[in-house]
């Protein structure tokens, strides 16, 4: 079943001085359910954008987008995110934090606790409940940020570049959680990135996305069964594969 | 560890004071226990307590103008770059004017009552409530925001969970200056056109050269304002700032 589809999606800004910028020109791509699909571009390509449209922060200036077979913005399709930055409330406590997101809901107060607390285990963050997020490091912050977005039992994972900000060796630990963690919940996964390398070590799809206006550039599937090891060597084939159609697409875009 | 170096910190004031206090006769400066049984004595009459709660009363409601007014100014500045621009040299000037103008501008237009006085009050702390509301509202992480959006939570916990206790910070500093201000104005205004207040009762003491009496209307005073920092202001700081207060291990 097909539970992203967006169809020619276009978005573009109006400066001050009336001139147009497209970010998104004709952007189509599907994701089936239960897939990992990876989205990559050099950074600025609109990538950011996309995601913002897909959460409903921002209208697209054209196009369609469906999940779960419903137009975006008339339903209560839920989406969960994942920032670059884990976005968390500081003056609340990890389990809160989980449960922010939960407390407009229709959840009594003890099944949002139970919820919170299942994400929470699921991340492994158990017994780290009552912790501020400023007293947790970068790498346990976002596992919390990633907690948050799954207590909603979102239909979709929309994570943008969420392990950029953390360390190489953390960075490869959470890839491996978050693998463990979209096995376990068999949930559609859209993760953004810029990073070839991780995109082909976590992804069954990888789109490559040409620089602004963004569009699809190429569709590669990557056959490699889970669990995967980082240092495959297929993995290391397939990403010198996709450096090199970058390579390609930047010099057939630089002017 | 923090209360007993407070305490340490006091009893070296004070300890400073009965010091100097032998060296100089009481017309100059007397020691704190003569000050303190003159202030007891004071507040026992009656009389002490109604100027102690005309003063605290008219920097309260003051406060509370200075609150609103600088409030609102604070939240057009830090929220619209037009509002920012309309009401910055407002505020600079605001701050420029020394306070005992606008005390003597009030006490001309509004005559020597309450009136005047809490006006007086209002409008001199309130550069610095919108000062510290401006920079607040400003300070305001829009990627929070933007996550609120992104997580549907409604407009009315967006601003009451995520926008409000940013801005908590804010509003206990702009509270803590405004206060000192406001005393200070207070007693100014008092002094120059009231017939009542600690800044009255200084006046008048001062009028008889008694410096026991005016320490230790300065020390009621100042008691009061310890009060309401201790009692008041430190606890709901202690209580919305905790996640802070553990990081600094």
């Amino acid at each position: 079943m097909k539970k992203i589809v967006v169809k020619n999606l276009s978005k573009h800004f109006l400066l001050k001085d009336q001139s147009r910028i497209e970010v998104i020109g004709g952007l189509s791509f599907e994701v089936e359910e239960g897939e990992f699909i990876s989205i990559l571009g050099p950074s600025g390509c609109g990538k950011s954008t996309l995601l913002s449209i897909l959460a409903g922060l921002e209208a697209p200036s054209s196009g369609e987008i469906q999940v779960s077979g419903k137009t975006l913005g008339t339903n209560g399709t839920r989406l969960g995110f994942v920032f670059q930055q884990p976005r968390l409330l500081n003056w609340r406590t990890i389990q809160d934090n989980i449960r922010l997101p939960l407390e407009h809901g229709a959840l009594s107060g003890e099944e949002q606790r139970r919820v919170a607390q299942h994400y929470l285990e699921l991340v492994r963050l158990k017994g780290f409940e009552n912790y501020f997020p400023l007293q947790l490091s970068g790498g346990m912050q976002q596992r919390a940020a990633m907690a948050r977005a799954l207590a909603i039992e979102p239909d979709v994972l929309l994570m943008d570049e969420p392990f950029s900000s953390l360390d190489e060796l953390t960075a490869r630990k959470m890839r491996a959680e978050l693998i463990r963690i979209w096995r376990e919940t068999g949930k559609t996964i859209v993760f953004v990135t810029h990073d070839i390398y991780e995109a082909v070590y976590l992804s069954q799809k990888l789109l490559v996305v040409s620089e602004r206006p963004a569009c699809v550039y190429e569709r590669i599937d990557i056959d490699i069964g889970y669990p995967r090891e980082y240092d495959d060597d297929r993995i290391f084939d397939i990403s010198k594969n996709v450096s090199r159609i970058f390579l390609k697409m930047e010099a057939s875009h630089a002017v | 560890m923090h209360t007993t170096l407070k305490i340490y910190s006091i009893a070296v004031l004070l300890a400073a004071w009965i010091g100097l206090s032998f060296f100089f006769s009481a017309q100059i400066l007397p020691g704190p226990i003569p000050v303190i049984q003159t202030m007891i004595e004071n507040l026992r009459s009656g009389d002490g307590l109604f100027h102690l709660y005309k003063t605290v009363s008219r920097v309260l409601l003051g406060l509370a103008l200075a609150m609103l007014l600088g409030g609102a100014t604070g939240l057009v500045m830090g929220l619209s770059r037009k509002g920012e621009e309309f009401f910055e040299s407002w505020v600079m000037v605001g701050l420029t004017i020394p306070a005992v103008v606008y005390a003597i501008i009030c006490l001309l237009w509004f005559g020597l009552n309450d009136f005047a006085a809490i006006i007086a009050i209002g409008i001199t702390a309130f550069p610095a409530v919108a000062i510290n509301i401006w920079q607040g509202v400003k300070d305001i992480d829009t990627q929070l925001t933007a996550m609120g959006k992104a997580f549907r939570i409604p407009r009315r916990d967006l601003i009451r969970k995520i926008v409000m206790p940013q801005t908590v910070p804010y509003l206990l500093a702009a509270t803590r200056y405004a206060l000192g201000i406001a005393w200070k104005i207070a007693t100014t205004v008092e002094l120059i056109g009231m017939s009542s207040g600690v800044g009255y009762m200084l006046n008048y003491w001062f009028g008889l050269f008694s410096m026991t009496q005016v320490l230790a209307w300065t020390l009621s005073f100042t008691l009061v304002l310890l009060a309401i920092e201790y009692l008041l202001i430190n606890p709901f700081e202690k209580r919305t700032t905790a996640w802070r207060a553990v990081v600094q291990v």
